[in-house]
């Protein structure tokens, strides 16, 4: 009946519908072509000239190595998505010549094969990759996060370590004095009475990351004599994933940039968000974007920016304006 | 369909739940409400703590519960159209599309108009799975939506669609955090909106759907007996995939990826004694929205202790999937013969040893083309081999690994294809790779030294071990296919929490993961890549020897054991031979490689029907379909590399959806 007049409706135009089923096939086939090589946008830049013959020449796949470096004044002569770092450490900025060596989790061999490298380091995070790159160059494993360890102690060690993997130990030792004498006197400007430090970063309208034992951000609270409210369970990186319903704290919510656009409506229209203690009164502070797995500058940053934040705060008493 | 050992009823099954459900609401309620212990509660007090936890149950608690309970139901529902429409036990409302629709959708949005999210997520993701809907249905239509075309149609979108969300989301891991919360179904809930939207939707789908459930009940009988009683058979099936498609959409865009419920809540009701479809369609929601409701209050009893999120979504497998298990031996399905409904797509064209030469011819090629041609920083590079060395040390292992692994996949996917008479019988779906997979990340993360004899070991013992469950369950009623799927995408459910947590929760490993489970050739040194394509070219010269009992089983249970078979024993031993090709492909590039899904049916599509040339076929294809995805992956963003699996999914299914358009 009815099935049968559209089968016979259908033959008719069978091959009409053949011929747009086909160019629309090609179609989505080219379209996601472009769509991945858009999103990606492998930014390949030529090997730079060679270097002062100081520093050998070093290649890192992990961001946190990677800002040590920098801080070191050794410009990297591979990193791994590059335009990642750019995006989300962003400071200290990589240099232009800087080779991006692909993937994180795999990055290009024959390519870093090809770049005469002297030295790779890597984190135990990438130790997967170990046995292979190790017939291009030494490979070096640093371990900056280790839980049973102080983490600032970490963050030295690391960059004494590589300090004397690239010839720079002088210029480690300046850098860790700069940046812990940084550190003291922020604590000691701190205002006494300020209260314990909720430190988040929001991922949808209903989760957010809190900052617990073992992260960047809980090491710059406690080094500047503070105290960190979130006193939960922490994994390896000292980060948890909560629902917002969690983050009850009677002293300071401090907002990490950047706030997800899935995110934005949380701020106007959810109860529960306007009937947590820190809403209620005020002490929701919005500091800008510091990349939570960093090395001593990130460190350092992060303790200016919140330092600024609760002066300001402190002086003011405006803190949801912002937000 | 059901024969009964015992007096049996959904019945049996659901008041249980409902005790533990009322047990588990009213400690969590304690919790909540520490006041409420003392006795009366004082809602005028005013105190931070009473006014948190008070808004805490209205708008976070309460609503919890309830979208549970009606996601749950809704899912439940889908999947008994599903299954009913596509005349498959093992379909669920996801087969179409939907839910990875949905997700690429919002991952778009989320790179390229991060605006649109701000107007509403839950749009945008409707709108991804209303277009990948649109594509399985052109795709079928011509077909009159028959179920094996919907099916295979459905698949492909599936896989397809799911390689481009893989690959950017491992492009783009930073920015996908809240994303990959979604898509493990988190039911966190901060105001009644949710349940509002689902609530009239739900209605008004179960109100269509109990006045389409007379014709559709006649879809069990054969085509057509249905349409001489009068139905359109293309238009009852577009209804009832759209009503399925649309609730399922709705759920999936406002509480992300719950999928293991649609697919085991109508199955279990069904095993349980719902033996009507009228009896499924009320009973399904009910235990699909408590089974849900269940895993959510135990997640959120016990999963304050851990220091991860837990989403519900994928959870709902923990609990589905050892009860599954433990209902498949107990009670008898019946035997679905191959031949009875038409399973797999016959070719029209005759295949011929020019066939053969020709992808032999292509499979050189592309041989060539992974070794030699290569792009550089400086554009690209065609090698000649005074830098062979260099090639032998990074090009040579992949090669052969690529080859190996792709024929180990597609004969393992061409015999269970065969043995099953399922067309969307996969490797993966056997659960094999998936067990595997347990076995080596659980190895990774809980030792400190890990060697590859160790990786080799643990993914070994734990390949038997899956093996082992497989047969223990299945042992008793001969093999059956049915309940052989089942088992084995119960056992791939248990895996699918595992994946989950490091997606939702941004471990730093997550892209490592990614890359491994979705087929990579990368970690393969020379004498891995060797010893794999040894093996296989060893299990190509073997296959002669099961040619025959691949060429009767497809005829079904009867005339198999007419004509001499033990089949029994058969099925015994073919499935040992998947499990182990299975293994080796899985220790080589990691569990999700595409190949073992497609290489069958594209061998197919070029003709190959008896069992020997198919099993050749789908080896060679196989093979060139893995070399040159892994050569394209190395090259497409270089420097960034793409695993070989999520670029065998995207060549393989293109070719697919070309094919299916003759069929």
């Amino acid at each position: 009946m009815l099935s049968f007049l559209d089968n016979s409706l259908l033959s008719a135009r069978y091959s009409c519908y053949q011929k747009v089923l086909v160019l629309g096939l090609l179609v989505l086939l080219l379209f996601s072509l472009m769509l991945v090589s858009l999103s990606v946008g492998a930014a390949v830049s030529s090997p730079g000239q060679s270097q002062n013959a100081a520093p050998p020449r070093v290649a890192t796949i992990d961001w946190t190595l990677v800002e040590t470096l920098l801080s070191l004044g050794v410009v990297p002569v591979a990193a791994a998505q590059i335009k990642d770092y750019q995006t989300w450490v962003g400071e200290p900025p990589l240099p232009e010549q800087v080779v991006d060596i692909g993937l994180r989790a795999q990055p290009n061999r024959e390519l870093a094969a090809s770049l005469q490298l002297d030295l790779i380091l890597i984190s135990p995070l990438f130790s997967a990759i170990e046995p292979t790159f190790s017939q291009i160059a030494p490979v070096q494993t640093l371990t900056t996060y280790n839980p049973d360890n102080d983490f600032w102690q970490n963050l030295v060690e690391t960059t004494r370590r590589v300090g004397e993997m690239t010839n720079r130990s002088a210029e480690a030792e300046a850098v860790i004095d700069r940046h812990r004498a940084r550190i003291e006197q922020l604590k000691e400007e701190m205002p006494a009475d300020t209260p314990p430090l909720l430190v988040v970063q929001f991922i949808d309208d209903r989760h957010v990351r809190a900052y617990g034992k073992g992260s960047l951000y809980d090491m710059v609270i406690r080094r500047l004599g503070l105290q960190n409210a979130w006193k939960g369970e922490t994994n390896m990186w000292g980060y948890t994933t909560v629902g917002i319903e969690e983050l009850t704290t009677d002293g300071y919510l401090i907002v990490v940039d950047p706030v997800p656009m899935s995110a934005e409506g949380v701020f106007d229209n959810n109860r529960i968000w306007q009937t947590l203690p820190a809403v209620r009164h005020d002490r929701v502070l919005s500091l800008p974007a510091v990349w939570s797995f960093g090395a001593l500058p990130s460190a350092v940053r992060f303790a200016d920016e919140l330092y600024q934040a609760v002066t300001g705060h402190a002086g003011t008493h405006s803190g949801l304006s912002d937000l | 369909m059901i024969s009964i050992r015992r007096p049996a009823s959904p019945a049996y099954i659901c008041l249980p739940l409902i005790i533990l459900c009322v047990l588990l609401c009213f400690n969590l309620l304690r919790q909540t409400l520490p006041e409420l212990s003392l006795g009366g509660f004082d809602f005028s007090a005013a105190s931070d703590v009473k006014a948190m936890s008070t808004v805490v149950l209205q708008f976070s608690v309460l609503p919890r519960v309830a979208i549970a309970l009606l996601v749950g139901a809704a899912l439940g529902l889908a999947g008994v159209l599903m299954q009913q429409v596509l005349r498959n036990p093992i379909a669920s409302p996801t087969t179409l599309g939907v839910a990875s629709g949905a997700q690429l959708g919002l991952l778009l949005a989320t790179l390229f108009a991060p605006g649109l999210l701000t107007f509403g997520g839950e749009w945008v993701a409707l709108a991804g799975g209303a277009i990948s809907l649109l594509i399985v249905l052109s795709l079928s239509w011509h077909r009159g939506l028959a179920p094996v075309a919907v099916v295979l149609a459905g698949l492909v979108v599936n896989l397809y669609i799911g390689a481009l969300s893989t690959v950017l989301i491992l492009f783009h891991q930073e920015e996908f955090r809240g994303l990959m919360i979604w898509a493990a179904g988190s039911l966190a809930q901060n105001s009644w909106s949710d349940t509002l939207n689902l609530l009239p939707r739900l209605i008004v789908a179960a109100v269509i759907a109990g006045l389409i459930a007379r014709p559709l009940a006649l879809l069990e009988l054969d085509e057509s007996s249905a349409s001489s009683l009068g139905i359109s058979i293309r238009k009852l099936r577009l209804v009832s995939l759209g009503l399925s498609v649309f609730i399922t959409a709705s759920a999936v865009s406002l509480v992300g990826v719950v999928g293991f419920v649609g697919l085991a809540a109508p199955v279990i009701v069904k095993l349980m004694g719902a033996r009507t479809l009228m009896q499924r369609l009320l009973w399904a929601p009910v235990f699909g929205g408590l089974l849900l409701l269940t895993t959510d209050l135990l997640l959120i009893q016990y999963s304050a202790q851990l220091p991860s999120v837990v989403p519900t979504g994928a959870m709902t497998g923990l609990l589905g999937a050892p009860l599954l298990l433990w209902l498949i031996p107990r009670l008898a399905l019946k035997d679905t013969s191959a031949s009875a409904n038409k399973t797999t797509l016959q070719s029209a064209g005759k295949p011929t040893s020019r066939t053969f030469l020709w992808l032999f011819v292509l499979l050189l090629v592309s041989i060539v083309a992974a070794l030699f041609v290569t792009q550089s920083p400086g554009g690209w590079v065609l090698n000649d081999t005074a830098q062979w060395a260099s090639i032998a040390n990074w090009r040579l292992p992949r090669v052969l690994a690529a080859a190996g692994a792709g024929i180990l996949l597609a004969l393992a996917g061409a015999t269970i294809q065969r043995m099953t008479g399922n067309p969307m019988a996969s490797p993966e779906v056997l659960g094999i790779s998936s067990g595997t997979a347990i076995g080596l990340i659980v190895t990774i993360y809980f030792s400190a030294h890990v060697t590859a004899p160790l990786l080799i070991l643990a993914g070994s013992v734990s390949a038997i071990i899956t093996l082992a469950v497989l047969i223990l369950l299945n042992r008793r009623t001969g093999f059956q296919s049915e309940r052989l799927l089942l088992t084995g995408i119960a056992i791939a459910a248990l895996f699918d929490p595992l994946r989950s947590i490091f997606l939702a929760n941004g471990d730093p490993r997550i892209q490592q993961v990614i890359a491994w489970m979705s087929g990579s050739t990368y970690y393969v040194d020379f004498s891995t890549g060797l010893s794999a394509l040894l093996i296989a070219v060893m299990m190509v010269a073997l296959t002669p020897l099961v040619a025959r009992w691949l060429d009767v089983l497809p005829l079904g249970r009867n005339v198999a054991l007419g004509l001499g078979l033990s089949v029994d024993k058969v099925r015994l031993i073919l499935l040992g031979v998947v499990a182990i090709l299975t293994a080796f492909a899985t220790l080589i590039v990691g569990p999700l490689s595409f190949a073992g899904l497609l290489a069958p049916h594209v061998a197919r599509m070029l003709g190959f029907s008896k069992a020997l040339p198919h099993l050749v076929g789908s080896a060679m294809v196989g093979a060139l379909l893995m070399i040159s995805a892994d050569w394209l992956g190395r090259q497409m963003l270089f420097p960034q590399e793409i695993p070989a699996g999520l670029v065998a999914a995207l060549l393989g299914g293109a070719y697919f959806m070309w094919g299916l358009r003759k069929y």
